[in-house]
Parts: structure tokens; sequence; C-alpha cells
């Protein structure tokens, strides 16, 4: 395991030359904490309680959403499988003794260490700056299921984006399109912007039935005590079975698509 | 000696789709799209014997890419039976891959915004090489390339030549007993292509690796390699030692004449067939086997100041097996 050790390492030293991206980076995602809450403060200013949550707690979900976008979505290998699997950049990896998706999976986690080290920094300023009244109403049991569902949020969404840039086996001049979708689909039906039980009753049925809540929703419900540690361990296992789901499709895809690269651009 | 590497009757097909021009064409190809096999590769077989050195060469698409990426275990064949080290590339067993190495001229594969030392180090773990070995080897080829000053330098402020010379080290720092090497000069300076052939050279009689080399370059095949493989259109033409391509394909030996009076041209034309004509120097083709006899009549009936039979130049010789004319 020694060798994803160093490519953790050399991945993390190498987000460091890539300083204004990282920078725009970040500020995007606090850009977009800031929209939202102004948003919701303009909302509560009319309303003590709105869609069954009050200002305190909605505040919590705001400045949750930060850090757990920053764990979840930050993943350098969004960015580059599809190029390499259309260039063929791909053969570097395949002719050594290392596994392409482990390889990337150790990455995309070196960048999720940096990102949520940024993250905390963030949310304190924006603490201490705009000193809103925040609602955590969990316990313990919640915290530690609450991890847990971030860990495997990641994984999902993971395993989620590369369903979408191993389309480049197939289609090698279109390696953003579906990604480009996923993102969009990603940012609204995931949580990211607002929690998704303010949504009509059936749309948050449905919902439950795609992998989207888990990536964002859930994991922040769950920590916030919006839903009880027994429902979150119920969530849990359904995650874990999205988690199941994903891996199997990932290796499928993975398998058939070796099978007709050709290790082009040369 | 044993062969490292058995390949028989490989063929590799692609499906190629095919698409109209223009707008119109591309709106088409949206909803039915007419394919067709590509045969890149069609049939070849050879062996090769460990610490043998061997030059694939042919035009381009003429199928050498695609049969190195089959032996290094990228691509799946369409048929046929190939054994690298007694193993199936395809396979991508890690006990192979720590074996061989695959170079390709126009790819690399270190970290673009990082000093190459620390690429080395990533293979180093990848590989699983240990300390000791590790150091011996950096040790050695930093110094058969001359690169110890810019092993810190960032990837992407070396020049061409410096970072070939890098992506060389990153691919022999697990000592692979078998090299296959896709166009390793392309791009360099002369000075910097001959370095890279002396060091092919050195490095297959140091540690008796075997190396397969494709290029483009004449000098590089000529220089480095006792046997060599013509492949065109996914077939092999010529798979033999380098003189013997003079033997089986030059029918003609050129006559360089200088001369030491005027000379007609349309008078040298009995000889043999005029492939330069300068006064004073003419170059003529003649067969093989009335050469010396086309020599005596230059001799007799004109005023020769000197005289020179030649075998054709391989490129030559090349370029017209490539182009199915006979040598004339």
């Amino acid at each position: 395991m020694k060798k994803y050790l160093t490519v953790f390492g050399l991945s993390f030293q190498n987000e460091f030359t890539y300083r204004l991206n990282f920078i725009l980076w970040r500020f995007r995602n606090v850009l977009r904490v800031l929209m939202t809450f102004f948003l919701w403060n303009s909302i509560f200013s009319q309303n003590r309680i709105a869609f069954g949550y009050s200002r305190e707690q909605m505040m919590a979900y705001v400045f949750l959403v930060l850090v757990i976008t920053a764990f979840v979505s930050s993943a350098p290998s969004n960015d580059n499988i599809g190029g390499e699997i259309a260039n063929g950049d791909l053969s570097n990896y395949l002719t050594k003794p290392i596994s392409y998706m482990k390889y990337w999976l150790t990455r995309d986690w070196s960048s999720k260490l940096l990102n949520l080290l940024f993250a905390f920094g963030e949310i304190s300023l924006l603490y201490f700056w705009l000193r809103p009244q925040l609602i955590i109403n969990s316990s313990p049991g919640s915290v530690v299921i609450g991890v847990l569902l971030c860990v495997s949020a990641a994984l999902i969404y993971f395993l989620v984006t590369k369903l979408a840039v191993m389309v480049a086996f197939w289609i090698p001049e279109n390696t953003w399109g579906l990604m480009f979708s996923f993102l969009v689909l990603f940012e609204v039906l995931s949580g990211a912007i607002f929690p998704l039980d303010v949504l009509p009753t059936l749309g948050s049925k449905l919902l439950q039935f795609t992998p989207f809540p888990y990536m964002i929703y859930y994991p922040i419900a769950v920590m916030v005590g919006k839903l009880s540690p027994a429902q979150g361990l119920r969530i849990l296992l359904q995650s874990l079975v999205w988690l199941g789901v994903g891996i199997w499709l990932v290796n499928k895809m993975w398998k058939s698509g070796l099978k007709t690269y050709s290790a082009t651009g040369r | 000696m044993s062969s490292v590497i058995a390949v028989n009757k490989l063929k590799k097909y692609y499906k190629v789709h095919q698409k109209e021009p223009g707008l119109t064409g591309s709106i088409k190809s949206l909803f039915s799209r007419k394919y067709y096999d590509a045969k890149a590769v069609d049939g070849v077989s050879f062996d090769i014997d460990e610490g043998e050195l061997v030059g694939f060469i042919g035009p381009n698409g003429a199928g050498k890419t695609t049969t190195l990426k089959v032996l290094s275990g990228l691509l799946y064949p369409t048929f046929g039976h190939v054994s690298v080290l007694g193993y199936t590339p395809w396979e991508r067993k890690p006990e192979f891959q720590k074996q061989f190495s695959l170079v390709m001229g126009q790819k690399n594969q270190l970290w673009w915004d990082l000093p190459a030392i620390e690429s080395f180090i990533l293979n180093k773990e990848i590989y699983e090489v240990p300390d000791a070995q590790y150091k011996k080897t950096l040790d050695e080829l930093v110094e058969l390339l001359e690169v110890a000053d810019i092993l810190k330098v960032q990837v992407r402020k070396l020049s061409l030549g410096q970072r070939m010379k890098m992506e060389l080290i990153a691919a022999l720092i697990h000592s692979p007993r078998i090299l296959f090497l896709d166009e390793p000069t392309i791009g360099l300076d002369v000075v910097m292509q001959k370095k890279m052939r002396d060091f092919i050279k050195e490095y297959n009689r140091r540690y008796t690796a075997t190396v397969i080399l494709t290029s483009h370059y004449m000098d590089d095949v000529k220089e480095l390699c006792k046997r060599i493989i013509i492949i065109d259109k996914g077939k092999i033409l010529f798979d033999g030692a380098l003189d013997e391509i003079i033997k089986k394909f030059a029918t003609h030996k050129l006559l360089t004449v200088v001369f030491g009076k005027k000379v007609e041209e349309s008078d040298l034309a009995a000889i043999g067939q005029i492939k330069e004509f300068e006064f004073p120097k003419a170059v003529i083709s003649v067969k093989r086997s009335t050469a010396s006899l086309a020599a005596a009549e230059l001799l007799q009936n004109f005023p020769v100041a000197d005289l020179n039979i030649e075998e054709p130049q391989i490129e030559d010789i090349i370029r017209e097996v490539f182009t199915g004319r006979d040598l004339a």
C-alpha cells in the first residue's frame, strides 16, 4: 500500500502548483454559502419557521454544506480520467502494477484533505463575520453515523462521476457533456443549495430512490439532528447498498471499456 | 537461448466508423453509422530471444505500434496467440508488468509540475523496487545519461531532449528485462538522437535486456539492430538480418561515374537507368547480374575518371519495398 501513500503525498504537493486554480475553486464554494446564507436570511426575516426549519437549524445546514461539499465533491479525477482515456494517457497506468481507479481515488482523497483544511478555515472566518445563530441538535451517536455517511457519500460521488467519465471509452470526443449534466443535477438534487425536505413531499419521496440525497442531504440531516440516529442507521444501510451497486457498475463498465480501448493518440 | 516473446498469427482489427463529410454527414452519423474493420495487424508471427535488439520498421499505420501495444497488454487481440516471458500480456499480471517497460516517444508519464525525481520515487514504489537497488540503478542511469544537475528541476522546465532522458530513467527504474521503445528518438536533434542510440545499445549490452524498437529514422535501426522486421499493412514483409535485405530486395546496383570530358546524357541511356546526371557526375542503376558488364562498357566507351559500384541505400530499398515497385 506504500505506493498509494506516495501517490497521496505527490498529489498533495501537486495541488500547490495550481494555486490560483485552487483559490478560485475555494472562492466559488464560499460564494455559494454566502448566497444561500443571505437568501435564507431574508426568508427568515419574515417568518419564524419556514419549510419546517427554524432560522438556527437552516443556518447550521448552510454552514455544514460548505464542509461536506469540500469533502464529497473535491475530486480531481473528474477533470482527468475522461481526457486520459480519450487521448491514450491511460496506457501509462495500464502497463504498470497499479490500479488506475485506486490511483485516482487516492488522489481524490488527497485533494479532499486539502479542501477540508481550507473549508474549516473559511467556516471559522464566516462564522466570526456573519455571527449566525446555529442549532445543532445531535447526539454523539448521530455524529458518528453522520461521519460514516460522509465517507460513503464521497465514495458514491466518486463512483457516479466515474460512470459519467468512462463514457469516453466509447465517445472519446465527448468527455465533458455527461459530467457537466451530472454536476448540475448534483448541485440541485443532492441538497447542496437547500435541504431536500423543503421540496413537496412527492419530490423528496422520489429523490429517495436516487443516489443524490445520499451525497449531501442525508449526512447533514443526520449530523444536525434533523433525523434521529435510528433513522440515520437505516439510511447508512441504504447508502451502503448504493455503494455496492456503484462498485458493481463501475467494475463492469471499466472491464468492457478496456475491451474497446485502443490506446490512441500517438 | 530461449525465446522470451512468441507471437503466433496475431490479428488486431479495429471497428472504425466512417463519417460523410460536412454537416449533413455529421447528422446522418448520429443515426446510422457505417463501420468497417481496419486490419491494423493481420496475421503476424515472430519469436524473439533474450537479449535481442530488434527493429520494427514500416510506414505510418503499418501496425508496428499496435503490435507493441498488444505485447505490453494494452490491447486485446482479435485473434492469435501471444506469450511474453511466459505470460499473456492482456491479463496484466503484476509479476509480468514488473519485468517490462513501454516507452512512447510522444507520451509522457512524468508528473509535469514536479521535478522528475518525484516521479522516479513514485515508480520505485509502484514497482516495489528495494531501496538499495533503486539507489544503484538510479545512480547508474543518471551517470549514463548525464542528468545529475537537472533531477530536481520541474519537468515542464526541461527541454524535449532532457525530458526524454528523464522518461527513459522513469521507465528503467525497475530494471525491466524487456523494453518496448516506440519512436524513442522522435523530435530530438541529431546529437540527442545519437546519445539516445548509444544509451539503448549500452543498456542492451550491459543488462542483456531484450529490446524492440520502432522508428522512422533508418539511422536508429541501422546502428542498433542486427535483426529487423519490416511490417506493412499489418503483414510482415521481411524478418531477418539487416544485410539480407539487400540480398533479398536489391535487384540493382548503382554505378557512380565521374567523367573526365564532356558526355551527353542521351548516350548513357543504353547502359542503364540514369538516376542522376550533373556533369561531371552521373549515377546509373543497372541490374545486379549485368553490373560488371555495364562497368566494363562504361570504361571502354566513355572518358571515365572515376567509377564506383555500390549497393543502393537501405532506405531506398525499403521505400521501394513499401511502394511495391521494382527497384530500378
